[in-house]
């Protein structure tokens, strides 16, 4: 492919990121070979290690720019961005749809799985200090500010830009989370459970973060840790990933991303003063 | 942006998810049997995003989208069957891959920034959901002592 550009005439009145028709059909080259790589697991101990298309998708694309495979120009990487706000959309109307069917559950759930949505926040709340500390700077809100899932990644995509700090870092943690999540939750179910500080209940609502293989690992492995309330964990657990699904997207909209800035600002964290450096 | 284009560039979208769709589901869903679920989503994608323009974008367009997914496929709402008899045929892993696609070729452009994040990232995932797992667990154990259930 090779990188024809398109010149852009002058009086064009549209928008023409829109017809980079070579980028859509880099784009769909892309799907195609993620999706043929496909979806991999590897089960190691409590967890799997979960390899989705996406993250080819994601990772081939990172790497198409100039300096590297040279498929991607430099109007073909700036124009991708404002498509990412408008593609994830479709996204977010899937998560909806899969949310709909769920409501008269999440209606019923009662109390406590309803107020341990806002255990998200603890996220926030530990998270920013540590980001802080290893020299993140605004990359620290984007990934902080939630447990950085596909709704994470269309808020930050659509308040700040998924190509600025705060899209970076909740693209890392959301990689970390995608293929480490699943073993790492694993564990931390086991082991919570197993120390008995928490009601087993309580536990398995903690599993819901709104990623089912997160959610899987942690409930089994505590189901496996109290197998005398497993049917109840299990069941809390699913209960507290569908709501988590429903509700996630308006706590963080409306609660986690502007406590996160003040957090921020609060904990003296500094701006990026863009282009001027990089990352450190 | 005009309307037209944002829709326009739902519909690409669109077609390269039915692709990706196709093969992700193991070649059971053809773009064929699967149009009409893209083409729901990709409505109500659009009627999102309208919906959060026309109201100068005081909520963002998500918002929108995900409300009206919800209430389209919820018990209540006459027809959520049939919508969801669709959209199923569209698998949600499938609608992410377009997206992380045009999201890597637009990190490209900083792709230093993104790798100095390296092990720092790591610490932080660990942190992120350590944080979320303990807290979570911790307000649904005072919550439910507080209510003396368990």
């Amino acid at each position: 492919m090779a990188a024809e550009e398109k010149a852009n005439n002058g009086e064009n009145q549209l928008p023409d990121f829109m017809y980079n028709w070579k980028l859509h059909g880099i784009v769909l080259v892309l799907t195609i070979i993620a999706e043929l790589i496909g979806l991999h697991s590897f089960p190691v101990g409590p967890g799997t290690v979960l390899i989705l298309p996406m993250l080819y998708a994601l990772v081939i694309g990172i790497f198409l720019g100039p300096r590297f495979l040279k498929v991607a120009s430099e109007k073909d990487m700036s124009d991708a961005s404002p498509l990412i706000t408008l593609s994830i959309l479709i996204l977010v109307a899937k998560l909806g749809t899969n949310v709909g069917p769920n409501i008269p559950i999440i209606i019923e759930s009662g109390i406590p799985l309803l107020l341990q949505e806002f255990g998200n926040l603890g996220t926030l709340l530990l998270g920013m200090p540590v980001a802080i500390l290893v020299g993140f700077k605004r990359e620290a809100i984007g990934a902080t500010f939630s447990q950085a899932r596909e709704g994470s990644l269309a808020i930050i995509g659509d308040m700040y830009g998924l190509d600025g700090p705060e899209g970076r870092g909740v693209l890392g943690v959301y990689i970390f989370g995608t293929v480490l999540g699943a073993i790492y939750n694993g564990l931390m179910g086991g082991i919570v459970a197993s120390l008995d500080i928490f009601h087993p209940y309580a536990v398995g609502m903690a599993s819901g973060i709104g990623s089912a293989s997160m959610m899987s690992a942690a409930s089994g492995a505590a189901a496996a840790a109290i197998p005398e309330f497993s049917d109840e964990i299990l069941s809390f657990a699913a209960t507290s990933n569908l709501l988590t699904s429903a509700t996630g997207l308006y706590v963080m909209i409306f609660i986690s991303i502007p406590l996160a800035e003040r957090y921020f600002k609060l904990l003296g964290g500094t701006d990026n003063s863009e282009e001027a450096e990089a990352g450190e | 942006m005009k309307a037209s284009q944002a829709l326009m560039v739902m519909v690409i979208v669109g077609v390269i998810t039915l692709v990706g769709n196709f093969i992700f589901s193991d070649y059971v869903f053809d773009p064929i049997t699967a149009l009409p679920g893209m083409a729901i989503l990709v409505v109500i994608a659009f009627a999102g995003w309208g919906i959060s323009e026309a109201l100068n974008r005081v909520l963002p367009p998500i918002v929108f989208c995900s409300l009206i997914g919800i209430i389209l496929t919820s018990p209540w709402t006459p027809g959520a069957d049939w919508i969801l008899s669709h959209t199923t045929n569209v698998e949600f892993l499938a609608t992410t891959t377009p997206v992380l696609a045009y999201a890597g070729i637009s990190i490209g452009r900083d792709i230093d920034k993104f790798t100095a994040m390296g092990w720092r990232i790591l610490v932080v995932g660990f942190v992120v959901l350590t944080g979320t797992f303990i807290c979570s667990a911790a307000i649904a154990h005072v919550a439910m002592s507080l209510l003396g259930m368990g």
